[in-house]
């Protein structure tokens, strides 16, 4: 082949090259960073709580904020004798800064209707907290679990906006606020090779620890050996947002307590379906940038043409 | 036959180039007043960043996101994409006329962009880890809020900045020294060589972030409302930037010229409230399109509270979209003032209420700002009232004749010459 390349092997090498971009662009799209429906990992860690089974003792309460150093969370109020015993009580209204754990009681109006639900982080498999968390201080670490880096918060709150069940809590009272959450015991037990303080110390097994796809067939089987036991005949968190790592089994109605209907469709993935394709490599800007500014030098060009006639017309100089 | 006739007058071309506000003191009552509010809000903001937010804020973990992000970045910036909307009107679709209002957008758009980016960097709670930016192996790139975070300081510090460049150049000219004259004559041919490269860098990087703006909102899912929750809020958004952006214009010059006693241009005010019509059907277009898409158009007249901010955000954004189709309309400086106005609220009710009014958080709790925090937020509208008005004065932003111009020239030198003969 000679050393020279003619225009016909030129046009033929943009062509190929074009083509390879493009195909590049299409195959990033087919294998994408948020799925519409991720798959877990075989090893990602998960709880399974099954209220029918919960006597409501909240050791678990006890067990999280002791193994990570919550002080007493007095958010639900303070008893009136407080003032004589000068004591502390620990009696948390819900999730929030100083509770990354908590057992409540649902009861209907009429007292017919009545289940306990454990709320704490749900470790989504695509969080729409670690989409949206542009540092990186947020993040699916191993195993699953969704942690958070002091070094990289940024303090946005973007996380609180974006989590469906409302998980992320921000001190709001502190100089130096953190966000707080369920993190699975990470750094405290999980990465020791233990099972998360809750599951733990729970008495009678209500909240347990596992591999995911092992609790979900788990918690099929439980609905299996009693049919319409629990409500809806199905396990909350299999496809909640894309799916969730904590699992639920209740013989009440999610939403009374307080669990989200949610579609199956991952946040991330709605949220960057079109901007990842705009944004890869920066295309869509380039491309953009390079319209508009053909277009406007062009225009250019002839403003500064007609400028010379101008400022000779008027005596006066241009203003850009 | 067209208005003008009918009315008996004709339109005359006011609006030869940006010329200094004169002929009034510096110092003004009015400007004490607002310069005091700013005084205030930053004074404020500067302690709230050496204590926690919960006692300068209503904000809950609820509704984490007040008043400084949803209206003070969030809606504002809509009204400062005056130079993206005019700009691309005047040198992408070669709108000649257009270029005499620049400067006003210029302005209005720096100050409203710097004010809000004041607001972020008091409003998040651990900026000192902001650093990050400059590590690129910490950026998540999937993140519309690292997006934002970065376009919108680079857009306002390097592009904002060099298109007011110009601006603050000139007055060194007038007033400076010859050496300094000779010096900017130098720069001159290299700001201009420049010039078509960074305007084109400023008219995408809004596009980005303005869009990306909305695209915060898609991660919040269900919780905003449906009516508003859709996969073209980032569309939607850029375009209620240039509803607002442009209506902004319009109400800055005649408010401007009115307070300042100069003549309107209607020729000019009637062409870019043409722009604004068109650009109020456009944004009509995708949001009935989107609603029926998606199946919510029962949802938007269903009378309810949602469907009641709908049809105002609507309303507001219709009615200057009919009206200045008409040519009589546009060229009637009250009819303009009022469609130019509403199409502002339009705008800025479309950007604000997804994220306050339409954001429904699992938890009950209610979310209304408290009193620094509203005064906080006051302080930097404040800010950029004032700085506005100063920058009219000290800088040729306001368009008027060249007339004009030429006798404050005249005035100068009979000035400097009557110092001299004093001294």
């Amino acid at each position: 082949m000679s050393p020279t390349i003619n225009r016909r092997q030129l046009l033929l090498g943009i062509v190929g090259a074009g083509g390879a971009v493009a195909g590049g662009l299409a195959q990033s799209a087919v294998a994408e960073d948020h799925p519409a429906h991720p798959v877990a990992p075989a090893d990602a860690v998960s709880m399974l709580y099954d209220n029918t089974i919960c006597t409501g003792c909240r050791a678990c309460m006890t067990a999280c904020s002791e193994t990570n150093g919550l002080p007493p969370d007095t958010s639900a109020g303070m008893p009136l004798d407080t003032a004589l015993t000068s004591g502390i009580w620990d009696i948390p209204a819900d999730l929030n800064s100083k509770t990354k754990n908590i057992i409540k009681l649902y009861k209907d109006p009429d007292g017919t209707d009545f289940g306990f639900v454990k709320r704490q982080c749900m470790h989504c498999l695509d969080p729409a907290c670690v989409t949206g968390c542009p540092f990186g201080a947020l993040k699916k670490d191993t195993w699953g679990a969704v942690t958070w880096t002091s070094s990289l918060c940024i303090g946005c709150r973007y996380c609180e906006v974006a989590c469906p069940f409302d998980v992320p809590k921000f001190e709001w009272d502190k100089w130096n606020p953190k966000i707080v959450k369920c993190e699975f015991c990470f750094d405290e037990r999980l990465q020791q090779n233990k099972e998360p303080a809750c599951t733990s110390v729970c008495p009678t097994g209500a909240v347990i620890f596992g591999k995911r796809a092992d609790l979900l067939s788990r918690a099929k089987k439980r609905i299996a050996d009693a049919p319409d036991k629990y409500f809806e005949n199905r396990v909350y968190g299999e496809y909640e947002a894309g799916g969730t790592q904590v699992l639920y089994l209740s013989n009440v109605s999610f939403q009374k307590l307080g669990l989200p209907k949610l579609g199956a469709t991952s946040l991330g993935h709605y949220a960057t379906k079109v901007t990842s394709v705009i944004y890869k490599w920066l295309s869509g800007p380039v491309l953009m940038a390079g319209l508009l500014g053909a277009v406007i030098k062009r225009n250019w060009v002839r403003h500064e043409a007609e400028r010379a006639e101008r400022e000779k017309e008027t005596g006066l100089r241009d203003q850009l | 036959m067209s208005a003008h006739d009918t009315t008996g007058t004709t339109l005359i071309n006011h609006w030869q180039r940006g010329v200094p506000v004169y002929r009034e003191p510096v110092v003004t009552p009015t400007q004490i007043f607002f310069a005091a509010f700013a005084a205030l809000g930053l004074l404020m903001a500067v302690v709230r960043f050496f204590s926690p937010l919960a006692r300068f804020s209503g904000m809950n973990d609820a509704f984490a996101w007040g008043i400084w992000k949803t209206f003070n970045v969030m809606t504002l910036t809509a009204l400062g994409s005056g130079p993206l909307a005019i700009g691309i009107a005047a040198w992408v679709f070669n709108r000649e006329k257009l270029h005499v209002v620049m400067r006003t957008a210029l302005v209005s758009g720096f100050l409203f962009y710097s004010t809000g980016l004041i607001a972020l960097g008091f409003d998040v709670g651990r900026a000192w880890n902001f650093y990050s930016v400059l590590f690129p192996w910490r950026w998540n790139v999937h993140s519309a809020m690292l997006e934002v975070s970065i376009c919108m300081p680079v857009y306002c510090a390097l592009f904002l900045g060099f298109e007011n460049l110009p601006m603050v150049l000139e007055r060194f000219y007038y007033t400076g020294s010859d050496a300094t004259r000779e010096r900017l004559q130098r720069w001159a041919p290299t700001v201009r060589r420049i010039y078509p490269f960074m305007i084109t860098g400023a008219y995408i990087l809004p596009l980005m972030h303005q869009s990306s703006l909305g695209g915060l909102l898609l991660l919040g899912g269900e919780k905003i409302d449906p009516i508003w929750q859709s996969p073209v809020l980032p569309l939607l958004y850029v375009i209620a930037a240039g509803v607002a952006g442009i209506g902004f214009v319009i109400f800055l010059l005649c408010m401007g010229c009115l307070r300042y006693a100069r003549p309107l241009d209607l020729g000019i005010l009637s062409e870019v409230g043409g722009l604004l019509s068109i650009v109020c059907f456009v944004f009509l277009a995708v949001r009935f399109g989107d609603l029926a898409w998606r199946g919510e158009l029962g949802a938007a007249f269903r009378l309810d509270r949602m469907s009641f901010l709908f049809v105002i955000e609507t309303a507001l954004i219709l009615a200057p979209a009919v009206v200045l189709r008409n040519r009589a309309a546009r060229e009637t400086p009250r009819t303009l003032l009022f469609m130019a106005t509403l199409a502002c609220l339009g705008g800025m009710f479309y950007r604000f209420v997804p994220s306050t009014m339409a954001f429904h958080p699992a938890a009950r709790s209610i979310y209304f700002p408290s009193v620094p925090e509203l005064l906080i937020s006051v302080g930097y509208i404040a800010l950029g009232v004032s700085a506005f008005s100063l920058a009219v004065k000290y800088f040729a932003v306001l368009p008027g004749e060249i007339g004009d111009w030429n006798y404050m020239f005249k005035l100068v030198r009979k000035r400097r010459a009557g110092s001299v003969r004093t001294s």
